[in-house]
């Protein structure tokens, strides 16, 4: 029985050598060579044909697109809020008061990032008007300031820190930049601290106002060196609350086409996040 | 010679038809399975362990405990009936529904696709572990899988139940009665409750209700077609006449009919232990061959599965290599697997294949088993019966002879056109002795009917007579009752004439007139002068010499020849009260005047010839096998062209050169006639020469099991056989061929529990229309499955390149599915539809291991050419569409990483605009939609390309398959239901498109 099947298996092994290679055809892999020359040069036409085909109609298409304002702009027509600095998981800070390394990286992310709202660096930008939106017909659009100062002890400039060292964290509240949004009313962000005992919430501005100077927005080719408006949390906890640990959650308030309460959206006009100050 | 074998049909069709149901009812049951090992097929010649015929009543009585005259009593009765159960066969061992069920559950594709929902959940089972907020996505598609599987599966299932319904509904349930004598009174009972011992008395047209030895019996006829399938009627009385039970005299059989008389008899055997119970058993002991669809289908569900699983654990390689996490690799392995299966497809071609077995049962070709339609297709050797299937089974003139010449009959179904010269003064003479000389009768209350259909009472040839002029000569009774029949003596074989006085119709001529008919040289010797042109002449040498030549002639012919004469007996002798004494013979039966000779034979259905060479242009070999005697059976051959006009058997060739049959070259030979007896005597090699050899072959005098014999060599050529059949003997044949053909009138029901397909008219012409069908359909499944494989490389693609080069997800696979199972389920059902192009009977049978289903020229034509452009298409609607939104094809590169984290809300695009994550998932779904939309009416055009394979669309008619523009229509519907209705449904991924 073995011996049938060895040599059934010598067999195929030399089926497949002949596949492999077929000396009196001289096949290989069951063609010859011009059969094979033949096979890869159709292949390499029509790919080659396929592959323009695409290319073409991809570039057709891109045609079509205007490189400032993208053609259609209705899956986004409400703002998304984010913090900034973006915690290593989730939306959930923790540090510890009395080592610096644990907060170090928050700091240094706060001072890149607040680098372009440097004073230095808004000097070419135009000083606009407060509360009315800023409507610009171009050919040359100009952005608005948005001085570092207006985020008062979160600005870095009197606590570099931004308030890590004392256990009272800034976090930078921010709203999604999307083209040619307006803002009706007088849009704010209100940020509320869900455990009301263990922490204080402070907005800077005041109020955590945003200004409608600072939209409409153009775009990144038109709108060069533009600012977003931000607001900044301060998280202040009770000395005496044990317990560090708050949830602050931040909503846009006080503008009618700003939603904030999308059930399936839970970062629309919104954004909750968690701070763990250790001692 | 040809006389005894000329078979004899049953003429009471419409009489026995309710006893047949029962008989179906009953037979439904058959093939048990519980059989053992040792029982083989040989066993079916094996002898019966049976004595009964050999005893006297009283030995019998003693036996059976029971008593001639009063019966068994009630009590006894009751108490066989406890001991030896119903009188039934047992039924089969069916598989049980939920193992059917769960087969369809867990048969082809489905099991890849519960590992995948099973892979999901515990891929679900894990992230909800570490992070109690895990996404339901996975849960989704598990669900969904689980639910394409049960679904098809009970669709599948419903498909097939639906079909076996079919059969069923063909054998209604009538019970059957037994009239049998208990405690000394005559009772009717239903036939299940006999037991052995049992007194019953049957008559003319019921059914044997058992095993019976018979104890009298008045004339009694019955037919054992359905045992041994020859089906001329045998006596039975109560004589032990010999050896072998089945062969004796006083033994009538379990499920045959009575024909005409009556019997009373004792139950010997009941149930399963009845002669047919064993035979019908041994049935299920021949292994039935696989159909080769089913094999097709096989290599096909092998060959996309393993193409699904080594992709699917490449790219889970590949991506665990490239750092993704191990159950998001499962996900993605889930993904291809889905992308690579064509669920939808097993269901489509169930779909398909039951479509066309009502198509062919329309065609009156009831397919028991739904993958037998293709095999019908594929067939290359049908093996043929002669009676009943290639010819018209019932008897027919064929030719006549009178006045030194002979004439030939119309023997179409209708006989409407008999062309021959009716107007010489013999023909007169001999038309009234057909009408007269003959005891078959109309039955009475057909006044509507046409000739031809009307039911006879009267053996066949009889009928064939009866029928005969009252075509040509109008009301026959009225003829008889105008000449009174005054005396009569039947046929009987030692005779060999029929003869019958009659009064002349004219009131004023007292002559008594003498018509007799019988075997042609039996009536010759009675006859001293011969009738010509009207004219009594004396029988001279030249005359004789004559009737013989035409005799031979027409038995050359194979056919039933018969001699008619007449006499008018004169006045003086026989006057008007003569007393005619039959059994005294008191009047002249020689010195009669010869009239004529007159032929019949079993005439072949007028559609034979056509579908006979319609096989032959499409490649399929016709082989004849019948229980005929080898002149008739090679008449009949030639006749419908099972042998051509051209060819020759080898003893033609011996014949037309004038030497010995061993001298000629036998591939001059392109026919051959083999009797039963060579066949027996041959080893298989031989046959198998004879098969590969002769493209020709007429097997007679062949009995049922050697049937068996020649489906085994036709097989071991390679090639898909077809075989008819009609008796209890033929169904291990039936079995064992690739395709068991049964009839529907004539066969047993044993037959028709074997056979994969029923043949509900008996005409072979059935099964050419039948393989027509069957190979379309084939062509069909082609197209059908070029149409699902070609959006597999569509489907596959997105996620080889999302894991390759990491753009958002383009589809979903719960969007996949519905690709699979919503919009493309009813074009790639109406492809079934689809005419065939060009003659598909003019192509060769296509070769079981050669041409297969899927082969790699479709696999690369769909996958390759097709389906890749199909994918750059999808692909452009996908780019498309994100561009349009903000995200331009460059950005979408490597974006995958930072598109999926949750947490992250503002990933920007390529304008500055800032997306959060359901944002970003909303316009996935987009995508997903936009890809679906895509590939969806590139489907469409795939459709209109997969119309034809050969033809040019144009040549093969934009709009003659209806069905395909409800396809796309529905395919259209399905997919705006999808994405503007449904758009709110989270687990489904769609949303609206512009």
């Amino acid at each position: 029985m073995t011996k049938g099947e060895k040599k059934s298996f010598n067999e195929s092994l030399a089926e497949w050598k002949l596949f492999l290679y077929n000396p009196t055809t001289r096949e290989f892999l069951g063609r010859t060579a011009k059969s094979w020359g033949l096979i890869l040069l159709f292949y390499l036409v029509f790919y080659g044909f396929l592959a323009a085909l695409f290319s073409f109609t991809m570039w057709a298409m891109l045609q079509t697109l205007n490189d400032e304002v993208p053609k259609y702009r209705d899956q986004i027509p409400s703002p998304g809020l984010m913090v900034f600095p973006k915690p290593v998981t989730a939306l959930e800070y923790t540090f510890s008061v009395s080592d610096p390394s644990s907060y170090e990286g928050y700091i240094k992310d706060l001072k890149k990032f607040l680098k372009s709202y440097s004073l230095e660096e808004q000097k070419n930008l135009t000083n606009c008007t407060d509360g009315v939106l800023f409507e610009q017909k171009g050919p040359v659009y100009v952005a608005c300031r948005f001085p570092d100062f207006l985020l008062q002890a979160c600005s870095g400039r009197n606590d570099p820190d931004f308030g890590y060292s004392q256990g009272q964290p800034c976090i930078l509240v921010k709203m999604n930049r999307i083209i040619g949004l307006k803002p009706e009313g007088s849009p704010r962000i209100d940020c509320i601290s869900k455990d009301e005992n263990t922490a204080i919430v402070s907005t800077y501005p005041n109020h955590g106002i945003i200004d409608l100077k600072y939209f409409p927005y153009y775009g990144k080719k038109l709108h060069v060196g533009y600012l977003q408006p931000l607001v900044a949390v301060q998280v202040s906890f009770e000395s005496n609350s044990t317990k560090k640990e708050v949830t602050v959650e931040c909503k846009i308030e006080g503008s009618r086409n700003l939603r904030n309460e999308d059930d399936r959206d839970k970062f629309l006009g919104r954004v909750a996040f968690k701070i763990t100050a250790r001692t | 010679m040809s006389r005894k074998t000329l078979e004899i049909y049953s003429v009471e069709l419409d009489g026995t038809k309710d006893t047949k149901q029962t008989d179906q009812e009953d037979d439904k049951k058959y093939n048990d399975l519980d059989l053992k090992k040792s029982h083989q097929k040989e066993e079916l010649k094996r002898e019966l362990d049976l004595d009964d015929h050999k005893l006297t009543s009283e030995e019998l009585e003693q036996k059976y405990g029971t008593n001639i005259i009063t019966g068994l009593s009630s009590a006894r009765a009751a108490e066989h009936l406890a001991r030896d159960g119903p009188n039934t066969l047992s039924p089969p061992k069916q598989t049980p529904e939920i193992i059917k069920f769960l087969k369809q559950m867990v048969g082809g594709f489905s099991i890849l696709l519960w590992i995948g929902a099973v892979l999901c959940w515990i891929a679900y089972g894990i992230q909800y572990v570490n992070d109690k907020s895990a996404s339901l996505d996975s849960v989704y598609l598990g669900v969904v899988l689980a639910l394409v599987v049960i679904l098809t599966g009970i669709f599948a299932y419903y498909q097939e139940a639906k079909s076996t319904n079919i059969m069923a509904s063909f054998s209604k349930m009538i019970p059957q009665e037994a009239l049998v004598i208990r405690d000394s009174e005559k009772k009717v009972i239903p036939a299940e409750q006999l037991v052995v011992g049992d007194i019953v008395e049957i008559k003319g047209g019921d059914q044997i209700p058992a095993d019976i030895r018979l104890l009298s019996s008045q004339g009694c006829k019955v037919d054992n077609s359905s045992l041994t399938g020859e089906s001329e009627p045998q006596p039975r009385s109560a004589e032990f006449t010999h050896e072998n039970p089945l062969e004796t005299k006083n033994i009538g059989f379990y499920s045959t009919t009575c024909l005409e008389g009556t019997a009373t008899g004792v139950v010997i055997n009941t149930g399963d232990r009845t002669v047919i119970g064993r035979i019908a058993s041994l049935a299920s002991g021949v292994g039935s061959e696989k159909t080769p669809i089913a094999t097709e289908i096989e290599h096909f569900v092998h060959i996309v599965a393993g193409v699904a699983v080594s992709v699917g654990l490449l790219f889970f390689i590949i991506a665990v290599s490239l750092k993704y996490q191990v159950l998001d690799s499962i996900i993605f392995l889930i993904g291809i697997i889905v992308a690579n299966v064509p669920e939808g497809l097993l269901a489509t071609v169930t779909v398909t294949l039951s479509l066309t077995a009502k198509r062919m049962a329309k065609k009156n070709c009831l397919v028991k088993n739904l993958e037998a339609v293709e095999t019908l297709g594929s067939t290359s050797i049908i093996c043929s019966d002669k009676t009943g299937t290639l010819t018209q089974n019932r008897m027919a003139v064929a030719h006549l002879w009178f006045d030194n010449q002979i004439f030939m009959a119309d023997t179409s179904e209708n006989q409407l056109n008999q062309a021959f010269d009716q107007s010489s003064g013999t023909w007169a003479s001999l038309s009234k002795i057909i009408a007269l000389c003959n005891r078959a009768e109309f039955r009475p209350g057909q006044e509507n009917i046409p000739i031809m259909k009307k039911v006879v009472v009267g053996d066949a040839s009889e009928t064939a007579l009866l029928k005969f002029s009252e075509v040509i000569l109008g009301d026959v009774m009225e003829i008889r009752k105008r000449n009174r029949k005054v005396a009569e003596i039947p046929f009987n074989s030692t005779n060999k004439f029929q003869l019958s006085i009659h009064e002349t119709e004219d009131p004023e001529d007292k002559h008594f007139l003498v018509v007799m008919k019988g075997a042609p040289e039996r009536i010759l010797e009675r006859c001293s002068t011969i009738m010509i042109n009207g004219q009594e002449q004396p029988l001279g040498k030249s005359n004789a010499t004559a009737f013989h030549t035409a005799y031979m002639e027409l038995g050359g012919l194979g056919e039933r020849v018969l001699g008619f004469c007449h006499l008018y007996l004169p006045e003086d002798e026989f006057p008007e009260s003569y007393p005619f004494d039959v059994d005294a013979m008191n009047f002249p039966t020689s010195n009669l005047c010869f009239v004529g000779l007159l032929s019949m034979i079993d005439p072949p259905r007028s559609t034979v010839p056509d579908a006979v060479a319609k096989c032959r242009s499409a490649g399929i070999k016709v082989i004849m096998v019948t229980g005929d005697h080898p002149i008739t059976a090679k008449a009949v051959a030639k006749s419908v062209g099972v042998i051509s006009a051209s060819s020759e058997t080898v003893e033609d060739i011996a014949r037309r050169c004038s030497i010995a049959v061993e001298q000629v070259n036998k591939r001059d030979a392109r026919a051959a006639v083999v009797t039963g007896m060579e066949l027996k005597d041959m080893a298989p090699e031989q046959l198998d020469e004879i098969l590969a050899n002769y493209s020709e072959i007429v097997f007679a005098r062949t009995s049922p099991q050697q049937k068996l014999i020649i489906v085994e060599g036709c097989q071991r050529q390679d090639a898909v056989v077809a075989v008819t059949g009609d008796g209890v003997n033929d169904s291990p044949a039936l079995k064992k061929a690739d395709i068991g053909i049964a009839m529907g009138i004539a066969g047993s029901d044993a037959a028709k529990n074997a056979a994969d397909m029923v043949l509900l008219d008996d005409n072979f012409a059935s099964i050419v229309t039948g393989v027509e069908e069957g190979r379309l359909i084939f062509d069909n499944l082609k197209k059908t499955i070029a149409y699902t494989l070609t959006k597999n490389i569509a489907e596959l693609c997105p996620f080889l390149i999302y894991i390759i080069v990491g753009l958002p997800l383009p589809i979903g696979t719960i969007t996949l599915l519905f690709i699979d199972l919503g919009t493309d389920i009813i074009p790639s059902i109406a492809l079934a539809y689809e005419k065939a192009e060009s003659d598909i009977m003019n192509r060769k049978p296509r070769h079981k291991k050669k041409d297969r289903l899927v082969n790699h020229q479709l696999a690369i034509y769909s996958y390759l050419h097709i389906g890749l452009m199909q994918a750059l298409g999808a692909f452009l609607v996908y780019f498309t569409v994100y561009a349009q939104q903000g995200f331009w094809p460059t950005s979408l590169i490597n974006l995958r990483v930072r598109w999926e984290k949750d947490e992250l809300n503002d990933v920007e695009d390529s304008y500055g605009q800032e997306w959060t994550r359901y944002q970003r998932k909303y316009l996935e779904w987009t995508g997903y939609t936009a890809f679906f939309v895509g590939i969806m009416v590139q489907q469409i055009a795939d459709l209109i390309i997969r119309k034809t394979r050969r033809n040019s669309i144009f040549q093969q008619g934009l709009f003659r398959n209806k069905v395909i523009w409800v396809g796309i229509a529905s395919q259209i519907i399905i997919a705006l239901i999808l994405s503007y209705g449904l758009g709110s449904v989270t687990a489904l991924s769609f949303t609206m498109l512009r």
